[in-house]
This record gives structure tokens, sequence and C-alpha cells, in this order.
């Protein structure tokens, strides 16, 4: 018997399809929740996304309370402090996030301030820290990629320390996550593509990294067969209502799959990226996808070959002898990859991004080797290693 | 009847092992910070003074360790002079046992939620590593591949450095024939 272990956990109910944001008035009351707060950012209220969530619930008479439309990218200590004190002042009962991970973040840190008291959220920073469940909370994504709406994390600036405060609790998971498609149907083209890799990325490397298991596996290969299905179709018609709700539900799946069994180096180098070169996350995981799994390859030989199945169909799975499959995995992912460069120019290099210079590649390779992610990597890797997959994803 | 009669003395020799390896891993590691550039290098990202703490929960045997400066590590046995800044804890004597008799890796035991971490997670990779480069260096080759993911091409001390480590080691090694069945 092997010393194989393993916990799943993911107790989010998951609200989707047509008409979905229209179940959120019932689903408050479930909770005994009558004045809910939305949190949310600007570009999602300029997109009118908010419309439709405020009309479902006001034509069930349920009143939103506040609207904050002011989280950044980058979301802060003081901004969550800020939006506590207005849910106090208001005298809300429960949070709705509309938007993208640092909307999201940002509503799991706000409802542990307004659930546990205080004004330092720092405090909170840890695992462990939690030991009673919040407020109700809501996560309605707009981006079809993070599967922040099913992980129990949260990340957010200390602005004055100059630090990311992480925080860990299952209690940050929320009551439920609704998937609309009408959330993600005017993503522009680039994010679109940008975000569907980042769910590809947390599917393949839940599905190829150490800590990965039956029940994430199932999630993972699930969600790389939507994306496969759907990514280029979506590019091509962006309207495409059916093919916009495989895509936002393949990114909870692939959440679900990866708030399991963890990431690997593609999110060590991404994270160091995203951080040196201000590069956003969803391109930082479709530039080094491929490398990254090159450099693993030995390591995941089976595993990755099995995804092929997922990537490119039966018929190509069958006709490829088995001994081929993993190499036809990776080309499949570069295939998708050059695909999307040519209908929205999404990079496929560093170089070609234009706002990374090689001589940053060092930095990079230095903070990637202190993210938690490479923990789980299936191979240790050493700063010379992190180089080499950089070099080669220069150019 | 008779597996219950054992079971105890079994725990004990269980727990017995787990703080004689933190005693071997502790002075082990203060060793190779002294001498082994690649360790030194990890140990100087982090602060002078920091503190780490390995435990088994709720309350099981401890090893601390302090950085004091310049990649040195200094083994301060099970009681800590302060507050730890980073702890790695194992859930369960079992989980620590596995660890550190060799049976699961350590970061297929963080893969397979074993061990917890309390702390900055970026001092926790590093430390992890470190670890794994000190399991390289007081096992013998085929045990110590089991042990890391892989098994450093740069691996060259002087001998007689790490034989008394080894020494330990061999106690150790009984103790898991005894327990292991
Ligand atoms: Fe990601």
């Amino acid at each position: 018997m092997t010393n194989k272990y393993y916990e799943f956990f993911c107790p989010v109910k998951v609200i989707a399809g047509k008409a979905a944001l229209e179940h959120i008035p019932y689903e408050l009351t479930g909770l005994a929740a009558k004045r809910p707060m939305i949190i949310t950012d600007k570009g999602v209220r300029a997109a009118g996304l908010l419309d439709p969530v405020i009309a479902a619930c006001e034509e069930s008479g349920l009143e939103i309370v506040s609207i904050y439309d002011d989280v950044p990218p980058d979301s802060s200590t003081t901004v969550v402090r800020d939006i506590a004190a207005v849910y106090r002042k208001e005298k809300c009962d429960s949070i709705i996030a509309v938007g993208g991970g640092s909307a999201i973040d940002t509503g799991k840190a706000v409802n542990i301030l307004v659930s546990e008291g205080g004004d330092d959220i720092a405090r909170y920073t840890g695992a462990g820290v939690l030991k009673h469940p919040l407020k109700p909370f809501f996560v309605v994504p707009t981006t079809a990629g993070t599967g922040s709406e099913v992980t129990s994390v949260a990340v957010i600036t200390d602005e004055k320390k100059g630090v990311k405060l992480p925080f860990t609790s299952s209690f940050l998971l929320p009551n439920a996550a609704i998937i609309d498609p009408r959330m993600t149907l005017t993503l522009p083209p680039h994010i679109t593509a940008a975000t569907g890799m980042d769910a590809l990325t947390h599917a393949v490397e839940a599905f190829t990294c150490m800590a990965k298991n039956p029940l994430s596996d199932a999630y993972a290969t699930a969600a790389i067969k939507k994306i496969s299905q759907s990514l280029l179709a979506v590019m091509d018609n962006p309207k495409d209502q059916d093919g916009r709700l495989e895509l936002a539900q393949a990114s909870t799946m692939a959440g679900i799959a990866f708030s399991n069994s963890m990431v690997g180096l593609v999110h060590s180098l991404g994270h160091a990226t995203g951080a040196i070169c201000h590069l956003p996350h969803g391109l930082c995981m479709s530039l080094y996808l491929p490398y990254v799994l090159e450099f693993n390859l030995e390591s995941i030989r089976e595993s990755l070959g099995e995804l092929l199945l997922y990537l490119e169909g039966p018929e190509v799975y069958s006709a490829t002898p088995a001994s081929r499959r993993a190499e036809a995995s990776i080309s499949a992912i570069r295939k998708l990859r050059d695909a999307l460069h040519k209908r929205c120019e999404l990079p496929r290099t560093l170089k070609e991004t234009g706002k990374v210079l090689e001589t940053q590649l060092e930095a990079i390779a230095r903070q990637a080797l202190d993210d938690g992610s490479i923990m789980f990597n299936p191979r240790e890797v050493t700063l010379e290693d992190a180089l080499s997959v950089l070099r080669r994803a220069w150019a | 009847m008779l597996l219950k009669r054992l079971q105890p003395m079994m725990f004990q020799a269980r727990r017995n092992y787990v703080e004689l390896m933190f005693q071997v891993m502790g002075r082990a590691l203060q060793a190779i910070s002294d001498v082994d550039e690649p360790t030194r290098e990890e140990v100087r990202a982090l602060p002078e003074g920091f503190l780490f703490e390995m435990q088994v929960m709720p309350n099981g045997p401890k090893l601390i360790v302090e950085h004091t400066g310049d990649g040195k590590l200094h083994f301060h046995g099970d009681t800590a002079p302060r507050p730890v800044d980073l702890s790695i804890q194992f859930k369960h004597m079992a989980h620590a046992f596995l660890v550190l008799s060799f049976q699961e890796k350590t970061s297929v035991a963080f893969a397979n939620d074993r061990m917890l971490v309390d702390g900055d997670v970026s001092y926790a990779v590093r430390m992890t590593r470190v670890l794994n480069r000190l399991e390289s260096f007081i096992l013998p080759k085929l045990v110590a591949q089991r042990a890391v993911k892989e098994y450093p091409a740069d691996i060259h001390l002087p001998e007689k450095l790490m034989s008394s480590a080894r020494i330990y080691l061999k106690v150790a090694t009984q103790f898991v024939e005894t327990v292991r069945a």
C-alpha cells in the first residue's frame, strides 16, 4: 500500500446557467440576509454588469443597501478598512462580490473584518486564525479565470509595509458562487484569452503537480475538456452564450481542482513576473505553461499524456502512441497559444510582451524560488532551472 | 488482544524516535550551516534572529533552530528563547514518523496535508529546501533518494563531519525497524 493520502473540500453552492442571477434574492433570504452590500470595481460598473444583479434583487423586493465600486486592481488594507466602515454605517448584513480576483479577495477580507470586528485586517493573516463562520457571502465572477469564487485564500496588499498579506481559512469560501453567462458576455478578446489560459493552467497544474488526487483530477480533466472545446469558439463568436457559460463553469471547476491540489512552477514564475513586471496573471500563465511542462516532462509523462484526451479529443488521443502523448499534449497547448495569438495578439514569449527586460529574468527567477507554489512542483527547482525555463520563454 | 497490549509500547517507541530524530536534525542543521555554502545561501535570506520550529501537534516533540547571521543556524533543542517566526507542524505523531523515518518525502507530506505552516510561506519554502539538503547529507544516498525530490549533484563534504550524524541515524534506523511493522 502506498502512503498516498489526500483531503478534498468544497462547500460552495454553485448556482450556474441561464437566469442564475435571479436566484440571489432567494439564496440571501435562505440565510436570513436582508441588507446586502455589493463590492465591485469601476470597470464592472461601467460595463453595466451590476444592472442585472440589482434588477434581479429589486424585482424580489430586496434592496441593495450599499454599493462600493472602487476596488483597485491590487486591493489594499486601507480599501478593506474603508469598505468595512461603510458596511457598518449602513447596517449591512451580507456581501455580494461582483468582479474578478481583486473584487472577490476584497470581499473575503471585508467579510473577516465585519464578522470578527476591528479595523486591522493584518491581525487575521496566516492559517487557522479564524474559528467561526463569517457573514453571508456571495460571489458573482465576471472573468472566467481566477477561480477565486471557490478558493479559501485572499491576498491583500499592506501599502505601508509594502508586503502582500495572505489570508487562508475555509471560512473565506462564499456561501454560493453565481455563474451567469451574462456576466462574461462582454469580456474583451484579450481578457477572454488570458483568463481562459489561467483556468487551463489551474487545471493542468492541478493534474500534474504533487498534491493531485482522484477528486481534483475529475474536476481538472472536465475543465480542460470544456476550455479546449469552447475557448476558440468564443474568441470567434464573443456573443456565444453557451460557450461563455462553458468557459465560466470550466474556470470554477479548475478552481475547485487547484484549491484542493495546489499549483506549481507556472504559478511560481507567474507570481514573480506579475510582481516585478506588472504583467496580467493570465498572460503570465500562457507564457510559461508549455516551457514548465517541458521542464517537468520526465516527472509527469504519464499524467500529462492522459491530458491529451481532454485537450484534443478521442480521435487524436487514440491515434497517438502512448509514448508520444505527453509531447502531443504540450504541442496542443502551443497550438492553442498560436491560435490565440492570431486572434488577439496574446503574446507567446516574454519578448513579445514588450514589458519585460532580459536583465530582469534573474530577479524573476530568484523571487519564484520563494513562492509557496514551488513546493508542489513535481521537480525540485534550482535558480539555474528557473532561469533556463525563463530563457526558453524569452523568445 | 496482543495488539492492544503492544500498542502503547509502539506509541512510546514512535515518540522516542521522533524526539531523537529532531535532535539529530537539529545538530546536523547547525553542523551543515557551518560548512555548506548552498545551505548558507538559502538561510541568508532569513532575517537574523529568525526562529524556526518543527513540532508535532498538539504538544509533541519540537525542534527549534535560530538563524544567527550569515547563513548560520543554531540549534536550541526543544525550547525557544522567544516566540517563533515560522512553525511547521505535523498534524499527528504518525505523520511526523512517516516523514522522519524517510518513508514520505517532506514535499509529499506538505502535498498530502500532513503538515501545516504557520508563518510566511516563502520562508517555509526555503526551510523545506534546507531540510531536503540536510536529508541528502545525513542519509545514505539510496534512502535519501526516497526522502527528497531530487538528490543534489553537488554534495561533497568531509566525510568525517557527517559521520557523527550518521551514528545517530544508525540508532534511529533501529527504531524504525522496531516500530515499522
Ligand atoms: Fe492562476
